[in-house]
């Protein structure tokens, strides 16, 4: 029978507060019978813990249906979420965040009538406008200048080619027509020889 | 085990709303524990397999009225104790209520034969051969799964008292079986 403070099986299973847990250990360094009886009992456990755990034979997982789907509501909520169609609700939804914005915070509509300008500064306005529109003007008439030599260059240079090709086209032909001659004139010269020879040979005939 | 904790109940809650994954990543912490919890209540790893996938099955589909996520620990493995005694009645019901496992531990060969030594591994199964279920089922859950006696009150659905009896009833015997053995230095 232990005479420790309190239940050694208590202590060794860890179920004793901290002070608890000195009181004890205190006592087992003074008693020599609960001394024994714990290295007992810790080697009791460290027998038991000797046996491992087994490893799953087989990892246990689910997979979505009808049994761990979430509610109809929430199912619509995320298909909706994971459409397409999240995006259109985006871009409404931030079309009416700036109507709204821009309805509550658009400055008010300027009075009725313009605004008074002084003389000076109205002809300074007109003189820079016409600046503006001289400098306007001659960019746009150099570039069309600029424009018109590039496309000048570029006719000029398919008129070329293309009477090269004409040319080319042109000899191929005589070439072509003056070897079809020579055949033509051979063939006579052979026709003409082998009428030659018949009309030689019916006169010896004769003789 | 502060952090495990609070991320379990993370977990929990995702799986609440309907997260399987945030589920399945909850099981792949659980599942050795709970499985070796049903292997060495049932004795044979099949039955241990089927069982555990009915308690995770039942524990997802009650996750709603687990009130305290911090408590997950003891509610699971009481699921677990429920699912593995429904086992025992369906196989012998005419048996009595409190149902002897259908295999014992000297059944089964532990994979830490090869680690250990082989003579303390069955010395241990037969030492807890020896014990009635509640009381292997107390060390079980003490020994092996570390719960507090008020966690395994819960588990066992009885008084902390009763779980003292049985588990202090239970390392009396296992001590005068191991406690030489070990001592001897079992090589």
């Amino acid at each position: 029978m232990s005479c420790s403070p309190f239940d050694l099986r208590d202590y060794l299973l860890d179920e004793l507060s901290q002070p608890n847990r000195r009181q004890v250990e205190n006592h087992i360094n003074t008693c020599s019978g609960c001394r024994e009886e714990l290295g007992r009992l810790q080697t009791t456990q460290a027998a038991l813990r000797s046996v491992a755990d087994e490893e799953i034979p087989q990892r246990i997982a689910f997979v979505s249906d009808k049994v761990f789907a979430p509610s109809p509501w929430r199912r619509a909520a995320q298909a909706f979420w994971n459409s397409s169609a999240r995006l259109g609700f985006v871009s409404a939804a931030m079309l009416s965040c700036a109507l709204v914005v821009t309805a509550l915070y658009r400055p008010a509509p300027a009075p009725a009538g313009p605004a008074p300008v002084s003389q000076v500064e109205k002809a300074r306005m007109e003189k820079l406008e016409a600046e503006f529109d001289s400098r306007v003007q001659a960019a746009v008439a150099k570039a069309v200048a600029e424009s018109e030599v590039r496309q000048t260059g570029k006719t000029a240079q398919l008129i070329q080619a293309l009477e090269k090709r004409n040319e080319m086209d042109r000899r191929g032909l005589l070439v072509a027509f003056t070897e079809n001659l020579d055949v033509a004139r051979k063939q006579r010269n052979l026709y003409m020889h082998a009428v030659n020879e018949l009309s030689a040979g019916r006169e010896g005939d004769q003789q | 085990m502060i952090f495990r904790a609070v991320e379990d109940a993370d977990l929990i809650s995702s799986a609440r709303r309907g997260d399987v994954e945030a589920y399945n990543l909850l099981i792949s912490r659980w599942e050795k524990r709970v499985y070796n919890y049903l292997l060495r209540l049932v004795g044979n790893r099949e039955d241990a397999l089927d069982l555990s996938q009915d308690v995770f099955l039942k524990a997802y589909q009650n996750l709603r009225k687990l009130e305290e996520p911090g408590r997950f620990a003891p509610w699971l493995f009481r699921i677990a104790h429920n699912e593995a005694y429904s086992m025992f009645r369906k196989r012998r019901p005419e048996a009595e209520t409190e149902a002897e496992p259908e295999a014992t531990e000297a059944e089964i060969s532990f994979g830490g034969s090869g680690v250990f030594p082989i003579e303390l591994s069955l010395a241990v199964a037969t030492a807890l051969d020896r014990l009635g279920a509640d009381q292997r089922e107390a060390v079980v859950l003490k020994i092996y799964q570390g719960f507090k006696f008020e966690e395994m009150a819960e588990i066992l659905d009885c008084p902390v008292s009763t779980v003292k009896s049985r588990l202090y009833t239970a390392l009396d015997v296992l001590k005068n079986e191991l406690a030489p053995i070990k001592t001897r230095g079992v090589s």
